[in-house]
């Protein structure tokens, strides 16, 4: 589905990534995590071409990110992304801000794309929730919306870049549980994110990042129990509380 | 008292006739040319960033009065034939006011944060849908206060046609105080005229900026 191969990227003289390889396979779910700073989010967003890289490839679906030949506008439509800061449109309700992308791109009816809306609402647990606007919502309503916004477009793929890490602790949990159901439902997900939890429960492959290389990569148990290099050792020492 | 007001009105009243239009268009005008300027102004590719920073720069730094005036004698060179007032200063307030409603939704734009319109994107909308959908109605929201000042500004300015030759408002009681030596209260009605409306504008414009301190 996704395959990295040797990709570097820098901004100006300083290497954000360096020779990146990574394959990621339909259903699965990849959590990457690692400290700040590490070239994480800048990893997510060279998937789906947001932001440029100068050496080696990025494919998805056999589709290359970098040819110039490459319509990035539909290759994002397969790719849904969820941001720390929710980022909904302000002026737009819950409902708007999940239809903008259906109604514009996909051309859909009012009817037909309000209808899914709906039915997404309801699968994050928020149905009551369609007419406000995000000012009015909590943090785990907000991440809510912005997931079925995403979902909307029917992706092939789901990235989240620290979705959680904006949310007060109480509001965690209402987020993760959205995430686990996809996980569980065969979405394949890339999540930059440093709950373990979540990724000990649904994480195919956990990566550990450390100054824009990949240090370690481990499946669940085998990751947290027996980490290889020191540096991931000593990350995990200090979030592991 | 205001005897030489009446006797004149359907006249002076034809004047804020064209004082209105000229305002509508120069408005009209300036605001859409302005979104062009504003983005042209974040953008990166430098061959559309110095060109419009130029521009705005040029036109910033030059009295209106000028430019009025500027227009009014190099357009009929341009156009080939004589131009009327009303057709000229309607070009330069356009070409003048956008500068300005450019540089207030500049600041708009860049308080849209990068993240809002990368995740615009990553839904697969395309340059112009994230800035017709997203940057350009969030930016007006936002600068909604600011664009409402300078409207009113706009307005107030349209006056200085005057130099021009245009029948405006402040043209015409200049006319008709010429007929009848009655300067304070004519112009003391002028003065009415712009106060009334310009206080009106100036509190919807309160009522829209504390409606944004409430969050958005």
């Amino acid at each position: 589905m996704i395959e990295i191969r040797d990709m570097s990227k820098w901004y100006g003289d300083f290497q954000v990534l360096s020779r990146i390889n990574e394959v990621i396979h339909r259903g699965q779910t990849v959590v990457v995590c690692g400290p700040s700073g590490s070239g994480k989010s800048t990893l997510l967003r060279c998937i789906n071409g947001l932001e440029p890289f100068q050496e080696g490839e990025v494919l998805v679906d056999g589709v290359s990110v970098s040819d110039p030949s490459t319509n990035l506008y539909k290759l994002r439509q397969k790719i849904g992304m969820v941001f720390q800061r929710f980022e909904l449109y302000p002026h737009m309700t819950a409902l708007q801000n999940i239809t903008l992308a259906p109604l514009k791109v996909k051309k859909k009816t009012r009817e037909e794309a309000g209808k899914k809306a709906m039915e997404l609402l309801a699968r994050v647990g928020i149905p009551d929730k369609a007419d406000s606007f995000p000012a009015n919502l909590s943090g785990g309503q907000q991440q809510r919306v912005a997931i079925a916004r995403a979902l909307a477009m029917e992706p092939e793929v789901m990235m989240f870049d620290e979705p959680t890490s904006a949310l007060d602790p109480e509001m965690i949990k209402e987020v993760l549980d959205v995430m686990i159901d996809l996980a569980k439902g065969g979405m394949t997900m890339v999540v930059v994110s440093h709950e373990m939890g979540f990724a000990r429960e649904v994480a195919d492959e956990i990566i550990f990042m450390d100054e824009g290389k990949i240090i370690e990569r481990g499946t669940g148990e085998e990751f947290f129990k027996n980490p290889k290099s020191e540096r991931t050792k000593d990350f995990l020492s200090k979030i592991l509380i | 008292m205001f005897d030489a007001v009446w006797r004149n009105l359907p006249y002076l009243l034809g004047g804020y006739w064209v004082t209105v239009k000229l305002t509508f268009f120069a408005l009209i005008g300036g605001i859409a040319l302005g979104v062009l300027v504003g983005l042209g102004r974040i953008s990166k590719k430098k061959w559309i960033y110095y060109p419009v920073t130029f521009y705005v720069n040029l036109i910033r730094n030059i009295p209106l009065i000028l430019v009025i005036f500027w227009f009014y004698f190099v357009m009929p060179i341009i156009v080939g034939r004589p131009m009327d007032p009303f057709p000229s200063a309607v070009i330069s307030f356009i070409v003048f006011e956008a500068t300005y409603f450019g540089e207030i939704l500049r600041a708009g734009f860049q308080s849209v944060s990068r993240d809002l319109i990368q995740a615009g994107y990553s839904t697969g909308l395309t340059y112009w849908q994230t800035t017709r959908y997203l940057l350009v109605p969030i930016a007006f929201r936002r600068m909604l206060p600011s664009m409402i000042t300078q409207s009113i500004v706009t307005y107030q300015d349209t006056s200085l046609a005057f130099v021009i030759g245009l029948p405006e408002l402040v043209r015409r009681t200049a006319i008709v105080d010429g007929l009848e030596v009655r300067s304070i209260q004519l112009f003391g009605f002028v003065a009415v005229v712009f106060f009334i409306t310009c206080y009106l504008g100036s509190i919807v414009s309160r009522r829209f900026e504390v409606q944004r301190e409430r969050g958005f």
